[in-house]
């Protein structure tokens, strides 16, 4: 059901009879947050440095997901994980000033996520119960998939909002949903995706933001239960 | 928050946008606001990507803000105890240190009197004194040695010799006046 919702919405861009030179493709299946130098990481960082607490909280909303996914490897107890995923956190934002940019922002919470599950056993004298490493950070590739020990109420509503995005995705006029999808299944960037689409690189911008909002409403209630 | 704030928290999460609009929408004064939309379009991207993790709707950023600040008031809790207990201990050791001053250069001054070369004669070398000199020495024997027999003065010349030795090595704020006895006393 779930991969079936899937397969609907991926070909939609095929659909349209667009086609993505291939020096735009990326060489795999592209995943939101895996540039290695990502703009918005590097600017929220910067904010964060002059004192900017907002910008780390959007940090925070952005890798709190694959953070805890990381530590979930470790340590297998929810509470455990939530409380790991908060620490590391914290230490991340006190030990900003020495992100020097060498790596991904990612790369380096990586770092700190697994030193800090890795030294949370250790205080319990608990060997680690999962196979992450640090080494793991720098081609970290999780296959779409993030461990979740998801109980059989939440793989339900995620069912429901899986067919919900379909459906949402499906009922966009035709011109959002490319640029959308370029952007999001893609991951073009918004100059390539005006060259496809032969329009300026604003209207791309405005598109996709309309897009967004547009799935978002529909997704709304769903997305509210979802928040526990 | 306006449209085109919104717009450009989409285009942030695309790494499109630009440094001023990106200053523009952190400094909106809803934050909230931000970061709720900001939540929502994430888990849409989650979604999409079939990202699921344990953390899934779980106000993260609260949970950190609330640690963050948590420690941040107890910091603050503390410094009111710690900035007494700093000048508790400045103010006596400073002034010990000046009485040391005071009472040390009146007593190397006073020591010499009988034979009338005073301290800034020793420091200069020279055997005469000059009546400034012995204006001032006259003026602190007066001041710090008035009455003392020659027990009592030798006792205060150990007293003020150790006091002074105490502070240099104890707080290293009693060097002056230590150097100041000794080049006084001429003996140690």
């Amino acid at each position: 059901m779930t991969q079936a919702t899937r397969i609907e919405a991926r070909p939609l861009a095929p659909k349209t009879g667009l086609s993505v030179a291939s020096s735009m493709t990326p060489e795999n299946d592209w995943k939101p947050g895996e540039q290695s130098d990502s703009q918005t990481d590097l600017q929220l960082v910067r904010k964060v440095r002059n004192g900017d607490r907002a910008a780390f909280d959007l940090l925070v909303v952005k890798y709190q997901s694959r953070v805890a996914s990381i530590i979930s490897r470790y340590v297998y107890d929810s509470q455990e994980v939530m409380d790991l995923t908060q620490e590391t956190f914290v230490k991340a934002f006190r030990a900003i000033d020495r992100f020097r940019g060498d790596s991904a922002f990612y790369t380096w919470l990586y770092r700190i996520a697994v030193n800090t599950a890795k030294n949370f056993l250790e205080a319990r004298g608990r060997r680690p119960q999962g196979s992450a490493d640090v080494t793991d950070a720098e081609n970290f590739d999780d296959g779409g998939r993030l461990r979740d020990p998801a109980s059989p109420e939440r793989l339900l509503q995620r069912e429901q909002l899986q067919k919900a995005l379909a459906e949402a995705i499906a009922s966009l006029p035709e011109e959002l949903r490319s640029a959308f999808l370029l952007r999001e299944y893609d991951g073009l960037s918004y100059e390539d995706i005006a060259r496809i689409l032969e329009c300026p690189i604003g209207t791309v911008r405005s598109r996709i933001f309309r897009a967004r909002d547009s799935v978002d409403r529909h997704l709304g209630p769903l997305l509210d239960q979802s928040v526990t | 928050m306006d449209e085109r704030l919104r717009e450009t928290l989409s285009s942030m999460m695309d790494d499109e946008a630009d440094e001023l609009s990106v200053r523009r929408l952190l400094s909106h004064g809803n934050q909230e606001d931000v970061r709720g939309q900001w939540q929502r379009w994430q888990q849409i991207r989650d979604l999409m990507h079939e990202q699921h993790g344990p953390a899934d709707g779980i106000d993260v950023a609260g949970a950190v803000r609330e640690a963050l600040d948590g420690h941040a008031r107890s910091e603050q809790a503390r410094s009111p105890v710690e900035v007494p207990r700093v000048s508790v201990w400045r103010w006596p050791v400073a002034a010990m240190v000046f009485m040391a001053l005071i009472v040390g250069f009146g007593a190397g001054a006073g020591w010499d009197t009988r034979t009338g070369v005073s301290v800034q004669a020793l420091a200069g070398g020279s055997a005469e004194p000059s009546a400034s000199a012995v204006t001032l020495s006259a003026a602190v024997e007066e001041v710090a040695l008035q009455r003392l027999d020659e027990d009592q003065l030798r006792q205060m010349r150990q007293y003020l010799l150790e006091h002074a030795q105490h502070n240099s090595v104890g707080a290293g704020r009693g060097s002056v006046g230590y150097a100041r006895l000794v080049s006084a006393s001429g003996n140690y």
